[in-house]
This record gives C-alpha cells, sequence and structure tokens, in this order.
C-alpha cells in the first residue's frame, strides 16, 4: 500500500475544523421562542458528533501510516500533482475573470490552457518538433476559440440562459 | 430554442414586433428577478415578457438571482449601470429586507417605473377547523395554547405582516415559519397550524377549492377577486397593506427611458392584454406610476419598518 | 370518466399539441443532459411560450420538459460520473462503474426503458389515485417530516463507501453545512460571515456540482496520463440500444423504484431528492445479491432511474390536487397552470371538460417522446467518451461553470463549487465518499426545521413525534434498518 500522509492529516483537519465550528457556534445570538432549541443546538451538536467520529479514524489512518513501510511514489506522481494543481489553478483563474473579461474571452483563454496545460505536464510539447509545437497551440486554440463561441451563442440565443457579455 | 419552439407550434403570441422609432431600447434589456424560477415574481414577470416585448420591440433576458431571500439580486441591480438596460422586477420583498436591516441599500436606491399589480395579504383558516373568523382567532388565541400562524420564511413580507396582525388585534399568536408559502398552506390544509397568513395569489388555488377560508384581508376595501373576504378594516382594526409588483430601475435612469416604459405598460394596460392573466394569477391589476408611486412606495416602507419591530437587527 | 378521456385525447392528438410536447421534451432531455442545468430552468424557459396556448398544449409542453429532464440526467452520470440534478446521485453508482467496464452503451438502454416504465406507472397511479394520496400528503406535519427525515438519514449507511464511521461523518459534513445561513426558526444569521449570498444558506447545486463533476475531474486530471490512452474501441456502440427485456427482468428493482417514486415523491419538499436513493436502498436490500450493487449491476440502474420518472408523477399529486408544489420544478410548472387559469384542486379531478383528463395523457405521451427521442439519441450520446479526454476535462468544467452561474448569476456560488469540489475529491481519496454529503445537505434542514417547528408548534413538548402514528411508523423502521446494517456489517467483518 502507498504510504499517504495525507489521509490522517485529513482527519486532523476535520478535528480542528469541527472543534472550530463548536466553538463558533457557541457565540450564535438567540432569540427566545417558547418550545425552541436554539439556534446554536444543531451545529454544536454536529459538530460534536464529527469531533467523536474522526477521533478514532485519525487514530486508526496514523496507525496505519506509521506501519506502512516509506516506499518511492510510484512512477509520475509528480506529474499527477501538477496536473491536479493545475486543474485548480486554472479553476480558480477562470473565476476570478469570469464576470470581468466576459464569457467568450475568459472561456477560451481557460479552455486553451487547460488543454495546452495537460500537453505540456504530460511532457508532450517537447516531444514535438518546433511545426508540430506551432501546430498542437493552434489546434488548442482553434478548439478553445469555437468552443467559448459556440456555447455562448447557444446558451444566451437558444436556450436565454444570461451569461457575463 | 424558445424561437424555434415558437415557429414549430405555431404559437402566434411570439411574433417579433417591429422596431419601434425611438432610440431606446437597441438591444436586450435585463430583468433582474431577485427569486427562483416559479415564485409569485417570476411568474409575473415572465407572464408580462411578451407583452412588453412587443410594445418595446426588444427581447427581455429574465435573469433570476435568488440569494438572500432578494438581496443578492436587488443588489445587484442597484450597483449596475442606470442605462436602463438593467431592470429589476420589484415587490415588497426590497421593502422588507431593508426594515430588516439586512441590506447596504434603501428604496432611495431605485427609480421606481410603474406598480403593475397588487394582491392583498389575507389570513385564512381550515374550513373545517373549529375557528370560523377573526374575532373567533382572537379571543381564542388569549387563553393558555396560543394560537398556531404559519407563514412563509422568518423575514418575508407575509411573516412581518403576521406579526402586524398579531401585533395590532393584541392576539397571542404563535408565528411559526415555514420555507414557503406552499408549505404553510399545506400544513394549514392538514390542521397542523390553525390559520395562515400569506399573500392573496398564493392563496388563491387552497381558498377557491374551499379547502381555506379568508376571514380577514388587507385592502383599504372589499375586493371583486375576494368578495366574501371581509377587511380588517371593516372588522375594526387599522390595517391596510398590499402585495405589489412592478418594475424599478437603478437611481438615476434616463427620462426617456422612464418614459418608454411607462407607454408600454399604459398601453398594456388599456389594452387589458394583461388582465386576464393577472386574474388567474390571482392578483388585480392596479397599476401606479411618477410621484404617486413614490408616495405609495415611502407609505409601504415605513408600514413595513413598523412591523419588523424588534426583529430588525 | 370515459367521456373525460375521450375529451382529453381529442385535445392531445392534434398536430400542433403533439409538436409542442415533443418540442418541451427535445428541451427537456437537452438541459437535463447538461450538469447544472434542470427541468425547473427548462420549464421556466418555456412559461413565456405557454401563454396564449391552449391549455393542454401548454402544460402538454412543460410536462414535457419535465419528463425529459427527468431521464436524460442519467446521461452524465453513467458516462463521466457526473450527476446533473441530486435525483440522479443514485445513477452514478452502478451506472458509472458499468460504463468503465466498457458497458456505457448498455446502461443507458437499461435506464431510458426504466425511465419510461416509471413514468407510465406513475401516471396511471396519478391518475387514478391522486386525490386520496394527496389527502396522505397533507397528513405529514412538523413531527412527520422529522420522522421521514430521519429514515432517510438511514440511507447513508447504504450509500457509504468502505467505512460506515467516514460515510457517517461525510453526512454530518452535509448536515453541517445545511445549517449555514439564516436559521429557520428565529431568523439569526448562522455562520454567514456577512456574505449576502449565503443568507439563504449553500445552494444545493453547486454543492452537487462542485461535489460530483469538479472532484471527478481534479480526480481524472491527477490520473491523467498520456500513454495509457483508453481506445475508442473499448467503448462499446454496438450495444446502445434500449433494453426493455433485460429491463423487465429485473422486475423487482423497477417495482422498487416505482413504489419508493410513486410514494415519496409526492411528500412536498421531502420526496423529491431522496426517492431515488430509497429506490436504490430497498432494491440492495430485498436483493439476492446485494454485494454487486455499485459494481456496475444492472437492477442498480433499473431501481433508480425507474424512481426518478415514478417521482415526478408523484410529484405532480400534491400539485394538481391541493395546488402545493413539491420542489423548483413542479413550483414553475404551477406557475404555468395558473397563467392558463387552471386552478389546482379536488374539483380539478371533478372537472368534465376533460382538461385534467388531456394532461394526464399529454404527460403520457411526453414519455413516449421521451423514449422515442432518447432511443434515437443512445449512441450520440456514447461519442462524448470518445472526446479525446483533455478536451472532455476542459469542456466539462466550462460546462459546469454555465449550469452553476446560469441559475442564479452569482459568482459566490462558483467559488463554492471549487471548495466544494476540492472537499469531494478529498472525501472520495480518503473513503468518506460525497453521496453521503449530499443527503445530510438535502435531509439535513428537513430535519432541524421540522424538529424545531414541532417543538415550537407543541409548546416544547417531545412526545408527540413519538405518538402520531406516521412518526412513529417511520421512527420504528428507521430503527429497523439502522439495527439490520448494524449487525450486516457486523457479519462481514467477523471472518475477515
Amino acid at each position: 500500500m502507498e504510504r499517504d500522509l495525507g489521509k490522517p492529516l485529513f482527519d486532523l483537519v476535520l478535528l480542528i475544523a469541527s472543534a472550530a465550528a463548536f466553538v463558533h457556534a457557541s457565540a450564535l445570538p438567540n432569540i427566545d421562542i417558547v418550545g425552541d432549541l436554539s439556534p446554536a443546538f444543531f451545529p454544536q451538536l454536529i459538530s460534536a458528533a464529527v469531533f467523536v467520529l474522526a477521533t478514532p479514524c485519525f487514530i486508526n489512518d496514523l496507525r496505519e501510516w506509521r506501519s506502512t513501510a516509506r516506499g518511492d511514489h510510484p512512477v509520475g506522481h509528480r506529474r499527477a500533482v501538477a496536473q491536479w494543481l493545475l486543474v485548480v489553478a486554472l479553476t480558480l483563474g477562470y473565476t476570478l475573470v469570469f464576470e470581468r473579461l466576459g464569457y467568450i474571452p475568459s472561456t477560451a483563454v481557460f479552455t486553451f490552457c487547460c488543454v495546452v496545460g495537460f500537453t505540456v505536464t504530460s511532457g508532450g510539447l517537447s516531444a514535438l518538433s518546433m511545426g508540430g509545437k506551432v501546430k498542437a497551440l493552434a489546434a488548442a486554440a482553434l478548439f478553445a476559440v469555437v468552443l467559448a463561441s459556440s456555447v455562448y451563442y447557444v446558451f444566451t440565443e437558444l436556450f436565454d440562459i444570461p451569461l457575463p457579455g | 430554442m424558445k424561437k424555434l419552439l415558437g415557429t414549430l407550434t405555431l404559437a402566434a403570441a411570439v411574433v417579433a414586433a417591429p422596431a419601434l422609432a425611438a432610440d431606446y431600447p437597441t438591444k436586450k434589456i435585463d430583468m433582474i428577478v431577485p427569486f427562483s424560477a416559479g415564485g409569485g415574481n417570476d411568474t409575473f414577470i415572465r407572464a408580462l415578457q411578451p407583452l412588453l416585448e412587443k410594445r418595446l420591440g426588444e427581447d427581455l433576458v429574465i435573469r433570476n438571482i435568488p440569494g438572500g431571500g432578494g438581496a443578492v439580486g436587488m443588489s445587484r441591480a442597484v450597483s449596475s449601470r442606470a442605462d436602463g438596460y438593467t431592470l429589476l422586477a420589484a415587490s415588497n420583498a426590497m421593502l422588507t429586507l431593508e426594515a430588516m436591516g439586512n441590506v447596504a441599500f434603501t428604496h432611495d436606491d431605485f427609480d421606481f417605473i410603474a406598480k403593475v399589480v397588487e394582491e392583498p395579504y389575507v389570513i385564512a383558516v381550515n374550513s373545517d377547523g373549529k375557528y370560523k373568523d377573526l374575532k373567533s382567532l382572537v379571543s381564542g388565541a388569549t387563553s393558555d395554547t396560543p394560537i398556531r400562524i404559519g407563514s412563509s420564511g422568518v423575514g418575508s413580507s407575509a411573516y412581518i405582516t403576521a406579526r402586524a396582525v398579531a401585533d395590532i388585534t393584541g392576539a397571542n399568536f404563535n408565528l411559526i415559519p415555514y420555507p414557503g408559502g406552499s408549505e404553510a398552506i399545506s400544513a394549514a390544509m392538514g390542521n397542523h397550524v390553525d390559520a395562515v397568513v400569506l399573500g392573496g395569489s398564493e392563496l388563491r388555488s387552497a381558498l377557491k377549492s374551499g379547502r381555506l377560508k379568508g376571514v380577514a384581508m388587507s385592502y383599504a376595501e372589499r375586493s371583486d377577486s375576494l368578495p366574501d373576504v371581509p377587511t380588517f378594516q371593516e372588522q375594526g382594526y387599522d390595517l391596510t397593506l398590499t402585495v405589489w409588483r412592478g418594475i424599478a430601475a437603478p437611481k438615476g435612469t434616463p427620462e426617456a427611458v422612464e418614459q418608454k416604459w411607462v407607454e408600454a405598460i399604459k398601453q398594456i394596460v388599456a389594452e387589458g392584454a394583461y388582465d386576464k392573466t393577472a386574474r388567474n394569477l390571482g392578483t388585480e391589476v392596479s397599476p401606479l406610476y411618477g410621484e404617486k408611486l413614490d408616495e405609495f412606495i415611502d407609505h409601504s416602507a415605513e408600514v413595513m419598518s413598523a412591523a419588523a419591530g424588534d426583529l430588525a437587527k | 370518466m370515459i367521456s373525460g378521456y375521450l375529451d382529453g385525447l381529442e385535445m392531445v392528438l392534434q398536430l400542433g399539441t403533439l409538436l409542442a410536447i415533443a418540442g418541451g421534451t427535445l428541451l427537456g432531455i437537452i438541459m437535463g443532459a447538461l450538469p447544472g442545468l434542470t427541468s425547473a430552468m427548462a420549464i421556466a424557459l418555456l412559461l413565456p411560450v405557454t401563454f396564449g396556448m391552449p391549455p393542454v398544449m401548454g402544460i402538454g409542453m412543460l410536462l414535457g420538459a419535465l419528463c425529459g429532464a427527468g431521464a436524460s440526467g442519467s446521461i452524465p452520470a453513467i458516462l463521466l460520473n457526473i450527476p446533473g440534478t441530486p435525483s440522479s446521485v443514485a445513477t452514478t453508482f452502478d451506472g458509472f462503474p458499468m460504463a468503465q467496464k466498457g458497458e456505457a452503451g448498455r446502461a443507458l438502454g437499461l435506464s431510458i426503458v426504466a425511465s419510461f416504465f416509471g413514468g407510465v406507472a406513475s401516471m396511471v397511479i396519478l391518475s387514478l389515485l391522486a386525490p386520496p394520496i394527496a389527502e396522505f400528503a397533507l397528513r405529514f406535519g412538523a413531527a412527520e417530516y422529522f420522522s421521514l427525515s430521519i429514515f432517510g438519514l438511514v440511507i447513508i449507511a447504504s450509500v457509504a463507501g468502505k467505512s460506515l464511521m467516514k460515510g457517517l461523518i461525510a453526512g454530518l459534513l452535509g448536515f453541517f453545512a445545511s445549517t449555514i445561513g439564516t436559521d429557520p426558526i428565529t431568523g439569526v444569521g448562522r455562520f454567514t460571515f456577512d456574505q449576502l449570498s449565503l443568507l439563504t444558506g449553500i445552494n444545493l447545486l453547486p454543492a452537487l456540482i462542485g461535489l460530483f463533476a469538479v472532484s471527478q475531474v481534479l480526480k481524472d486530471a491527477f490520473e491523467y496520463d498520456p500513454s495509457a490512452r483508453l481506445k475508442a474501441s473499448e467503448h462499446r456502440v454496438d450495444i446502445a440500444r434500449p433494453r426493455f427485456l433485460e429491463t423487465l427482468k429485473h422486475w423487482r428493482a423497477l417495482m422498487a423504484g416505482i413504489l419508493s417514486g410513486s410514494i415519496v415523491g409526492p411528500v412536498p419538499g421531502a420526496g423529491g431528492s431522496i426517492a431515488s436513493l430509497v429506490a436504490y436502498d430497498q432494491a440492495r436490500r430485498f436483493s439476492k445479491s446485494p454485494d454487486k450493487f455499485g459494481t456496475g449491476h444492472a437492477p442498480g440502474i433499473v431501481s433508480v432511474e425507474s424512481a426518478n420518472n415514478a417521482l415526478l408523477g408523484g410529484a405532480l399529486i400534491p400539485t394538481l390536487a391541493l395546488g402545493i408544489p413539491g420542489e423548483a420544478a413542479t413550483a414553475v410548472l404551477l406557475g404555468g397552470l395558473m397563467i392558463q387559469g387552471i386552478t389546482p384542486g379536488p374539483m380539478l379531478f371533478d372537472n368534465h371538460d376533460g382538461t385534467v383528463y388531456g394532461i394526464f395523457l399529454a404527460y403520457l405521451v411526453a414519455n413516449a417522446f421521451m423514449l422515442l427521442i432518447m432511443c434515437l439519441g443512445i449512441k450520440v450520446f456514447i461519442r462524448v467518451l470518445m472526446v479525446p479526454r483533455k478536451q472532455l476535462l476542459a469542456s466539462i468544467l466550462v460546462f459546469c461553470f454555465i449550469g452553476v452561474y446560469g441559475v442564479d448569476g452569482d459568482t459566490f456560488n462558483l467559488y463554492l463549487m471549487l471548495g466544494f469540489g476540492v472537499l469531494g475529491y478529498f472525501l472520495n481519496r480518503y473513503n468518506f465518499g460525497t453521496a453521503p454529503v449530499i443527503l445530510g445537505l438535502i435531509l439535513g434542514p428537513i430535519a432541524e426545521s421540522n424538529l424545531r417547528r414541532g417543538l415550537q408548534a407543541f409548546q416544547g413538548d417531545w412526545t408527540p413525534f413519538f405518538t402520531r402514528p406516521i412518526s412513529l411508523t417511520f421512527l420504528i423502521i428507521a430503527l429497523l434498518l439502522l439495527v439490520i446494517t448494524i449487525l450486516q456489517n457486523y457479519r462481514a467483518r467477523r471472518p475477515a
């Protein structure tokens, strides 16, 4: 089995988050209504339950992590992480410029970066000759522009769904 | 798709009208509905959409921006460019949000173009229940067990009206908020609450089917749409409120734009093109423009903020 | 009644009406297949068009959209592991594994036919039993809703992955997320951090799209390996056809779906999203081989998809018989009915002009069109899998953005979607699972608000939750299911 520190770490995050949520919930204001439980009742109940359930998970996962031999990551792990981060970063960037740049430019740039980004991280681009590189970039650009403008047209004109102009 | 279907189904109602002479509008107009599709505000404007498009000669694009009980959509409308291409389907909700103190804008940040329809708030009981009229509700509520009154969510205009009813009658009402009008109606039909306070259009089918019985409504005088329901006024309580729906624009919208809209709506009203739909939706066409409208809005805002009382932050 | 049906038939069998229904169904199928776009949006879009049409024609078109979207949500769920609506979450459990075996065509074929049977069966139930079922639904007060939600929460145990405890944690996370926003009883803001968009709480759609679609894209991105290209030929197009006989062979699962959809569907506000999960849970419990569920097992798909379209008929019951819409799509539909001047209520069913029968028949026709269009499209849908991975991943994200932004034009929800995507990725990676989160998010508010609403109405008295018969029944069933699950879990673990 692969040694993964993330597993116990995620449990730890849950423990901390549930404790923080519990404390935060205890500061919620209340309005007295006959028979009503307070607004803080459920958030506190749930965060306490998460804390109780996550504790054994954390202990288990930590034990499992310590007992698993330290091994090298499988081939391509670094590339996988890079691709994962690429998608998160691009999606975040896309959200940031979505309304500011307008639909077609932001979507075209996002799509282009996604496609080219995957080619780069997987080492596909450096394997290509100069002409091949230009061709690959042109194909990605074409795909991006066609996708963005056709989607924009279909949704705003045919489906009447408003998108940032 | 809409156009395609229109042709497919030979629906004569959606024919594009010839372009109008004046400059405005030259492109599509965004109409912000600060609620999700299917609510009273949304149905009101969608039913009006084809009529308006015909008179304005441009497409209306309805944007449902529902967050925050209307707060997100209205904030968006306030901060849009006042060029007449972003308008708001306005209603009482704006005034209740203002009264609750949850939002950064007030009704003064808008130019009100027109009030188109209105409906009363109605307090209704189960027809088979033990309370038959407002008097028995009020007197029943003074004993040990308070009367359970259902309404829509805390802070909604119906909920605040329910509080106003409780205040003005002095009765011991246990106000139970439901997520929306339909949940409250089903609770009243199932005898899980003793009465509901809601807008007349939400209650329309329940009243028409005889499941629920209206015991008082918030118009100044009786209405043709609910001839059997007495007003609060005639039962001795000074409460006059209406649920209104209309069109508003961000402050500073050009006079010409406003005129264009007022003309279009006046025309629709004069032709009676919207009367039947409005009636079917449980509302009445009762247009108001200009200064009279501003006075009306100011007055409603005062009543709402008084009723919100200690609920407000 | 027979003359009513004949009048209704006359209204439906007109070229314009048939075309309107077909058009509505087509639009519904397209919108339903795109993640994030919902049947409610399809109906809202068509609403102004129905203005000026005769009632059966206009309502028929809206019902077509409802029916089409109800069936086509399974397409992305099966092909890409992305449910477009809460009700197709359960479709991914067996649909996607089957597609991964190269049998996407078979999964689609099963789901189409099961949807059709579910839709038709619920139409029959709707036309025969609507008034009494609606009366029964009225008996649901706060206590009953609370107990129903507890019954629903027990399903978490069934949809949890390898670890029951981690599944429970995931469910609680969803429950906690549902408490964000304005408190339903006092109106106090909870965890809103002065964010307007959070006042009404976390929207289900960005959470759903994030937890399922974005997390799946992240997983695919992590695993993307250009050297290990999936050959297009591995997806067999030739098996992509409607599967009538195979669906009927799994008649138990089909019945479980139809019954769950028709019984849970009519409960306003609660039924829509959980009926298919209840169906999956029941089909699995009463199966002779429960272990095969979740591995691409045909009855899993049949039960969920038949429930999905049966619940639409179920949801129409309170809408038509009481004027009480259960969720967004029927709420918009109700607006359509009112514009037409049709007043829902018991007298709609006593009406002799045939309109209501026309509506029933129009719904039947809509189901037939759904079957036809989906059968024609099945070989087209499956080609989605032949789009190269990197272009496909980018396009999926593009559509997710449209779905989430298109519904309410709020960029805040795009950030929320990304946040849920990252959370969902780790939840899946560390065996918590994402389906329980959605269940918690849907059922949490029903449980909390009804418990507190009930206590407020009963003046702080807890006993009605246990003395009211329907409420008690749900609680007992929930307890029994819980005990059975724990025993099964215990037994499954002992040999190991």
